[in-house]
């Protein structure tokens, strides 16, 4: 049966915190012997995800949840905030010439996540959002 | 895991040259777009970032280079990148920076 390793964290809203996360990614692909270019990938995945839960994660509980579950063959990535959520498929997918000479440079987490990605969930209510990335390594 | 964020920058014939360290993130994309801003008045209009040793960016960090695209365009220059990082690399291709920056081998390819 293959090796299958979890990682659970509960990452305050702190500057710069979605490290603590890549951290604990990086080692965990390390002791697994997944390739460095999947773990780079692996990387912009989770550090997209945090950021954009963490900065939809409210102040009553200013924290998020992150999992990984990773075998040789796939890691899923959940990351769970408590914010009020929000209607997904209103978010407008972001377009480069757009955003050149346009006011708002940023918006660009969703589309990241859904392209690298193998597979891309959202759930949101008004209690939160869970988002979950599955991502192939092999 | 680099935490702190640091640059240089050299001009290199007429291209400026920025090379980071760390992770580009709010604070780093902003302090590369301040380093640019020095030398805007100087008549740049070519800009190399060498991002060889930011293993980690986030798009936030990245906005920041899509002014700098946005500031070079406007006066008829390009922003270059190289020593990408393969995940690094692909975020750009996805963000479709690649249909207004290049990226080189080095600065000698610039012409």
């Amino acid at each position: 049966m293959d090796q299958h390793i979890k990682l659970e964290i509960k990452l305050p809203k702190v500057t710069d915190i979605e490290l603590v996360a890549l951290e604990g990614l990086e080692l965990m692909g390390r002791h697994l012997g997944i390739p460095e270019d999947k773990i780079g990938e692996a990387r912009i995945l989770v550090t997209e995800g945090i950021i954009n839960a963490l900065e939809h994660s409210g102040s009553d509980i200013p924290y998020v949840n992150v999992d990984f579950t990773m075998t040789k063959e796939k890691l899923v990535i959940l990351i769970t905030d408590y914010g009020q959520g929000f209607e997904p498929e209103t978010v407008e997918e972001p377009d480069i010439s757009g955003k050149i000479g346009g006011d708002n440079k940023r918006g660009w987490g969703l589309k990241l996540m859904k392209s690298m990605s193998d597979d891309f969930k959202i759930e949101s209510s008004q209690n939160g959002t869970r988002i979950t990335i599955t991502k192939k390594l092999s | 895991m680099v935490l702190d964020f640091e640059l240089t920058s050299e001009l290199v014939n007429d291209v400026l040259v920025i090379k980071t360290e760390g992770y580009i993130n709010n604070a780093g994309g902003e302090r590369i777009a301040k380093e640019f801003e020095k030398y805007l008045n100087q008549g740049i209009t070519k800009v190399l970032i060498d991002i060889e040793k930011s293993k980690v960016v986030n798009s936030i960090g990245i906005s920041f280079l899509i002014e700098i695209i946005e500031q070079l365009n406007e006066r008829g220059g390009k922003l270059y990148f190289t020593n990408l990082d393969p995940s690094i690399e692909k975020t750009f291709e996805i963000m479709g920076l690649f249909q207004f920056a290049e990226k080189v081998d080095s600065v000698e390819d610039i012409k």
